[in-house]
């Protein structure tokens, strides 16, 4: 018990360690993440997916002379220079260039297909599963409810069971 | 010298159906002879493809451009080295190069079955066979890599310019080793559910091949990642690009089938589930191709875009019904009789871990194929984009990083509560304490405080797991610790090489978490002599170098990285290069790498006065973690694959006896049957 306690202690204790040496560092840097002018850009222009082909988004898109993203990049800047919010510019590109120029599909009309299925396939994967657990579980024989491998459920008793056949052969 | 590239391809084709008529009459008429001979056949066919192989090479080495693959994809100034790697950088080069892989692994397989598996391994050889006829018709047929030009040009275009890289001259290879070799097992598995013997012995035969294809699936995501993250010039290392992403969907569907072999192996469950899991892998191989070489998706990557699309599609769906059939077909031999005894036991953490891989493998595929489907349904053409990944994955992520620490810890068949309590004490207090400081110095973004515990509870169960091991072994034998954790490694190869991948995905997953959510960027047009800052670090941009070679011109800016203290770290040299012969711009990015932080620096533009540059810099925390994850799976991979020559023994033995003494020994963790 006290052993386990030490363990216990020592990792905790490096884990803290780990993680005040290595918060400066993080809380610096999400500090002027989130300052005003550069995240405003980024985050707009990350709601834009560029056309130059690249497939990158205009935030991405580092062609030194791409002709889509590296204009676009400055009239964002201009557009939140005047005052414009994310959506308002983000709804200016929608009207000039389409759908295809949103970095993710809206949740309206067919596109919300787009956000439910992973999580309905899921669901319906993850029912399924049950269900044929459910009819294994119900077939299973009954087990003891405690037993040697329960004392250590994660050494395997077969593991322990090999440990000593070595010990055998090596005597 | 083409015309031997191109008699050498005809050949192999033959020699690829010869062994499938060979393979399949000598497997039913019981005659040894017509095996011997379709084995002999896909020898043959190896040697054929590597003769086309070197002369494909050999004409890009001297800069033969009277072929029209040279000419399309090298030139006279190209390095020697790319000129070696252009051999994947265009369709029918790339396509060789995997019907090449492929018939090197078909003979490997076939050589390690010659006195094995005599049932089952005609068929599975007929199957790689019948594989490699469909590369093998491409290459003949459809996309020659031979055809002549009828004039031939004083110089060739080039390989594109992002190809010239270093990782891009390992990536394609590691990639298209771990997406060829899936076929291996995906074989098996077909010859399995053709011929009726459904036990585990497929698994047992190709079990190190599916380590072999995932560990190469990983180290090509991960080259990619890295060739992105220095090529492309926007900081980042993923995207998710359709390609990208058809590289990962068999990673993730690997991933899963590695974890639940482990149940039918010991529990003789989940037979359908696994066929179907290797099914999956192997299609979504073919998937990832026909992604890149049709055009259907727009990519970054479609360097090899052609009108390979419907072949592939073709081939795709014939794959997919004829296997499916397959399934079908043998459904109520597949039945087992399934033991079930508690949710809290390791094989149902298992089938968990498989429904969250194979649902992010979904929500991965559902959102590369959505903008294909917006067309078709609404007419609209839509991106599906980072954003939408990030959102749908993230939290799915999360899930399975958790059932990643509570697999290892919780025990076959069933466990119970007070076990339970007692195991997970210590990583849940690390967990906890982890998020808890997290949030004392100042996180507040949930997702990264859950990512950052979760992250620690599952290191805390892998150390919990490791103490048992060195104690058990200790209190077993009397070792001391350090002996007894290398003992404990090596006698267990399969088991804790597993964990210690399982690190190298959690090292990996906090480099991912930090270098996503805290990323910093400054862009600033300066002077010869000026500075500016991000982050602790000023930037003094000293001027600029500039250089002239036959094959491209490059500008170079020094930039000297300074301390807050005003002491010089280093001098960086990101630069801007125009290749001649595609008359296309190019960046070079300066990397400082620290466990901390990357630097990330771009020269972005520079002015008429040849004075003045623009520099985009980022500041990365963490993602030095991410490539360091990724040499600890490698590492993990190799304690796995490690021959263990006294396992391998017992387990000869064992099968031999064909006693069930041998699952219980594999489940120790012998490396597999072969």
């Amino acid at each position: 018990m006290r052993a386990r306690l030490v363990l216990v202690s020592s990792l905790v204790f490096l884990m803290a360690a780990i993680f005040v040496f290595l918060f400066p560092e993080l809380k610096n840097v999400s500090r002027e993440t989130f300052a005003a002018e550069t995240t405003t850009n980024a985050e707009v222009s990350e709601g834009l997916t560029c056309q130059c082909g690249c497939g990158l988004t205009v935030a991405n898109c580092n062609m030194p002379t791409c002709g889509f993203s590296v204009p676009m990049r400055r009239d964002i800047d201009r557009m939140i220079g005047e005052g414009k919010t994310r959506a308002q510019i983000i709804s200016f590109y929608r009207a000039q260039y389409g759908e295809k120029v949103l970095s993710a599909p809206t949740t309206e009309g067919f596109n919300i297909l787009a956000w439910t299925m992973p999580f309905i396939a899921l669901a319906v994967g993850g029912g399924l599963m049950v269900v044929a657990v459910g009819r294994w579980h119900s077939s299973a024989p009954p087990a003891p409810a405690d037993s040697k491998a329960g004392a250590q459920p994660s050494f395997d008793p077969e593991l322990r069971r090999k440990l000593e056949k070595e010990i055998e052969e090596r005597r | 010298m083409p015309q031997l590239g191109n008699l050498a391809l005809a050949i192999a084709l033959i020699l690829a159906v010869y062994s499938i008529v060979a393979n399949i009459y000598g497997a039913r008429r019981n005659s040894p002879d017509f095996v011997v001979s379709a084995r002999h056949a896909l020898w043959a066919m190896c040697a054929m493809v590597t003769i086309a192989m070197l002369v494909l090479w050999s004409a890009l080495l001297r800069s033969d451009f009277s072929l029209e693959y040279v000419a399309s994809y090298s030139s006279t100034t190209l390095p020697t080295v790319y000129k070696i790697t252009s051999l994947w950088g265009g369709q029918q080069g790339s396509l060789m190069f995997w019907t090449w892989l492929l018939s090197i692994f078909t003979s490997i397989a076939a050589f390690q079955n010659r006195r094995r598996n005599p049932e089952i391994a005609p068929y599975a050889l007929a199957v790689l066979a019948g594989v490699a006829i469909f590369f093998l018709m491409m290459l003949n047929f459809v996309t020659r890599p031979f055809d002549l030009l009828a004039t031939v040009p004083a110089e060739g275009s080039d390989l594109n310019p992002l190809l010239q890289n270093y990782w891009m001259a390992i990536h394609p290879p590691s990639l298209y080793t771990g997406y060829v070799s899936a076929t291996v097992p995906f074989a098996f598995g077909a010859a399995a559910l053709i011929t009726g013997k459904l036990d585990d012995g497929w698994i047992r035969s190709t079990r190190r091949w599916a380590i072999f294809s995932w560990f190469f699936l990983t180290l090509g995501n991960m080259f990619g990642a890295r060739w992105a993250y220095e090529v492309l010039g926007w900081g980042g290392y993923w995207a998710w690009d359709p390609v990208e992403n058809a590289a990962f969907m068999p990673w993730l569907v690997m991933t899963a089938y590695l974890h639940s072999v482990m149940i039918q192996e010991r529990k003789d469950m989940l037979k359908v589930w696994n066929l179907s899991l290797i099914g999956l892998a192997f299609g979504l191989t073919l998937f990832g191709t026909f992604i890149t070489r049709s055009g259907v998706i727009s990519s970054v990557h479609s360097f090899t875009q052609s009108g390979l699309g419907p072949y592939f599609l073709s081939f795709l769906i014939t794959v997919t019904l004829g296997y499916s059939a397959l399934l079908i077909f043998r459904s109520k031999q597949l039945r087992s009789p399934a033991e079930f005894e508690s949710y809290l036991s390791r094989e149902a953490a298992f089938l968990f871990n498989n429904l969250m891989l194979v649902g992010i493998a979904f929500a991965v595929f559902w959102g590369t194929i959505f903008p294909v489907l917006s067309e078709a349904v609404r007419g609209v053409k839509i991106t599906v984009g980072p954003p939408f990944f990030n959102r749908v994955n993230g939290p799915l992520a999360l899930g399975l990083v958790f059932l990643m620490g509570v697999g290892p810890l919780i025990a076959w068949r069933r466990t119970t509560t007070s076990n339970l309590v007692r195991s997970f004490a210590a990583p849940v207090v690390i967990g906890v304490t982890t998020g808890i400081v997290a949030r004392a110095e100042g996180l507040r973004i949930w997702y990264v405080l859950t990512a950052f515990s979760l992250a620690a509870f599952v290191m805390g169960t892998v150390l919990v797991e490791f103490r048992r091991g060195v104690n058990a072994r200790r209190h077993m034998v009397s070792e001391p610790r350090a002996k007894a954790l290398v003992n404990l490694v090596a006698k267990n190869n399969r088991r804790y090489g597993g964990y210690i991948i399982h690190v190298g995905v959690i090292v990996a997953f906090v480099g991912i978490v930090g270098s996503s959510f805290f990323r910093t960027e400054v862009k600033k047009s300066v002077h010869a002599g000026e500075s500016f800052s991000i982050g602790s670090y000023t930037l003094r941009f000293q001027g600029l170098e500039q250089s002239d070679t036959p094959h491209l011109e490059s500008a170079t800016a020094l930039v000297e990285v300074l301390r807050p203290d005003g002491r010089e770290i280093t001098v960086m040299t990101p630069a801007k290069l125009f290749f001649k012969r595609p008359q296309q711009p190019a960046t070079k990015v300066a990397i400082r790498s620290t466990p901390l932080s990357d630097l990330y620096v771009v020269l972005a533009g520079i002015g008429d006065d040849g004075q003045t540059a623009t520099f985009e810099v980022f500041l990365t925390p963490l993602v030095f973690w991410l490539w360091a994850g990724g040499l600890m799976m490698v590492l993990g991979t190799v304690v796995v694959m490690w021959p263990n020559v006294r396992e391998r023994a017992a387990i000869a033995t064992a099968l031999s006896r064909q006693s069930t003494g041998a699952r219980e020994l594999a489940d120790l963790g012998a490396p597999g049957g072969d």
